[in-house]
């Protein structure tokens, strides 16, 4: 008779044992699927949500008064637009910023009311993060206007609007933000650039940096390092709140991780060697009379280790459907942003597959080396 | 067959000791039949153990067919047991979720060569059994439970068998059904030495061993 065929009868006469070790493993890996699953979910969710709560940087012209800009919310002095191309070009993966858009923001008066003006360049990303542009998209002879210009202009979407001598459509449905958003209008860079009088020229460069640091460490120092290594012409302005926020989030969702993964490891190895064990003691008898018989040590081995490796593999199949059917049936109330994202991640399941035969061996070595080492004559004596 | 020299074996148990088998000295020829008697604890069944392998003696030697049992490995010692020696307990030591023929082709070292199972077959067969070779060792009488047993230390061929106290939990009949079978082990030229209490092995028995507190007191 085969080592696995006999496997299998002990394990359909001694269900209990095999149910309870199989569902402790099956949980075990449901726990680690749902929980990888989850958190690549909360991943994104954090990714949208922090990119929606805005631009936490901000580089403005190297003389800037920040009296001033506090005050009035953008710089009065100008630079460059290709300080921004400047910029873009060393985006990549490895810096501490993304998401850069170029502004040009000045006051504005326009039937009376006095406004903010505010155009906007096009979002540049690092390459290959296939990320979507903050904020939205300004289209060409579009304005979005904020809800008291709207009110006092008595303008509405797709109504016409003259900003300066153009006119443009207005794009949006305004809404009351209860910001300095609600007397801006926005329009696209080109737009403001000319309205302005102020061709090729911004005065400030919106991001989102990168970092994930404790609000005791400094992020500001090494951003100020990075961007003014290429842009020693502005000066960098960190939004601490926002990006400690972001930070905050991201670390949590981290330490949980952190926390859970081992957790359901020390957990399910616990449990199946406290099963094993049973079962050993269960088979003490058994296995006296195997070694009387001339089976070998890793004969006994096989049986005990071969058991964990079946279970362990059933387990596997089990838990890595479970919880991916899990994830896909609950997740998208979790995560109601990202909710179109989140899908099954066959590779994480193939490698537990592979990976819990051998977690589920690993538990039930101790035991199945007791068994082997158990004194035959021992139980044998017993009659 | 079988020659112990001097063989002691001490248990340590909790601090004290326990003498089991005491300067035991004996002699076992092919083909005999030897029964061992004695009281509770004299030390018959770590007797049984001691000359199958499964226990090392505190002092002395074992000898079977001329090799010194405790000199070789516990690999080659598994492999002599296998080929040499069968096994039947008082309390069967079956295997409970191997059906009958399992049980038997249990002894069968590697896989079963269709030879084995046809031996197999006709053990059972000869036992009284083959109708019940899909059973569980649960669904049988004590009785068939033990000859099950003997099918089993049968299956190799061995050239001798250890009882302990085989016939411990039978009635009369189904125990002397069991002796009757070892005793034509025995005619077919086996060596049988056998643990017992009871009076039905009498009258195969060549001779008979008896111990008291571990010492060879009567041969």
């Amino acid at each position: 008779m085969s080592v696995w065929s006999h496997i299998l009868r002990e394990v359909v006469f001694r269900k209990l044992n095999a149910l309870f070790t199989l569902l402790g493993l099956a949980m075990a890996v449901t726990v680690v699927v749902a929980s990888q699953l989850l958190a690549e979910a909360d991943e994104r969710e954090t990714r949208r949500v922090t990119r929606d709560m805005g631009f936490n940087l901000r580089l403005i012209p190297a003389k800037t008064d920040l009296g001033q800009f506090y005050r009035d919310g953008f710089s009065r002095h100008a630079m460059d637009a290709s300080m921004l191309d400047r910029l873009a070009t060393q985006l990549t993966n490895k810096v501490s910023f993304n998401h850069l858009v170029g502004s040009l923001r000045r006051e504005y008066t326009i039937n009376g009311q006095d406004i903010l003006l505010v155009g906007l360049s096009e979002t540049y990303v690092a390459p290959g993060q296939g990320k979507k542009p903050m904020g939205f998209a300004i289209e060409k002879g579009t304005i979005h206007i904020g809800s008291q210009v709207a009110l006092v202009q008595e303008k509405k979407k797709n109504d016409t609007m003259h900003v300066g001598v153009r006119q443009f459509a207005v794009a949006n449905d305004p809404i009351e933000t209860g910001t300095p958003d609600d007397i801006t209008i926005f329009v696209r860079l080109e737009d403001a650039q000319s309205v302005l009088g102020l061709a090729a020229k911004i005065n400030e460069i919106e991001a989102i940096d990168c970092l994930c640091l404790t609000a005791d460490q400094d992020p500001l120092a090494i951003l100020r390092k990075e961007i003014g290594g290429i842009l020693p012409e502005v000066q960098v302005v960190h939004q601490r709140t926002l990006a400690d926020a972001r930070a905050k989030q991201r670390q949590t969702r981290e330490k949980v991780n952190q926390f859970v993964l081992p957790s359901v490891l020390v957990a399910g190895a616990v449990w199946v060697a406290l099963l094993a064990v049973f079962n050993v003691r269960d088979r003490r008898q058994e296995i006296g009379i195997m070694r009387a018989l001339g089976k070998g040590g890793e004969h006994i081995a096989a049986l005990f280790l071969g058991k964990a490796v079946l279970l362990g593999l059933v387990a596997a199949l089990i838990g890595a459907a479970l919880g991916t059917w899990a994830v896909l049936e609950f997740g998208p109330s979790l995560f109601p942003v990202t909710k179109k994202a989140i899908q099954a991640n066959w590779p994480l399941a193939a490698q537990l597959i592979m990976a819990t035969p051998v977690f589920a061996a690993l538990a039930s070595f101790i035991p199945a080396m007791l068994a082997v080492s158990h004194d035959p004559a021992e139980t044998l004596r017993e009659d | 067959m079988i020659r112990c020299d001097e063989v002691t074996k001490i248990f340590r148990k909790n601090g004290s000791e326990v003498t089991s088998l005491d300067r035991f000295t004996a002699e076992v020829a092919d083909g005999e039949f030897v029964a061992v008697r004695g009281p509770s604890g004299s030390g018959k069944t770590t007797l049984l153990l001691t000359l199958g392998g499964m226990q090392r003696p505190s002092d002395g030697s074992v000898q079977l067919a001329g090799r010194d049992l405790y000199a070789l490995s516990p690999a080659e010692r598994a492999r002599l047991r296998s080929s040499e020696i069968g096994f039947v307990f008082q309390m069967f030591h079956l295997v409970p979720y191997l059906d009958l023929l399992g049980n038997v082709l249990l002894a069968c070292p590697g896989k079963p060569s269709a030879e084995v199972r046809q031996r197999a077959g006709e053990l059972m067969d000869e036992l009284g059994l083959a109708d019940r070779a899909s059973h569980l060792p649960g669904e049988l009488s004590a009785g068939e439970r033990q000859r099950l047993a003997v099918a089993r230390a049968l299956l190799n061929r061995p050239k001798l068998i250890l009882a302990d106290e085989p016939t411990g939990n039978l009635d009369p009949e189904n125990a002397a059904e069991v002796i009757r079978h070892l005793a034509e082990f025995h005619r077919g030229g086996g060596t049988v030495v056998l643990v017992t209490h009871g009076e039905a092995v009498n009258a195969h028995a060549d001779r008979t061993l008896s111990l008291e507190q571990g010492r060879l007191v009567a041969n």
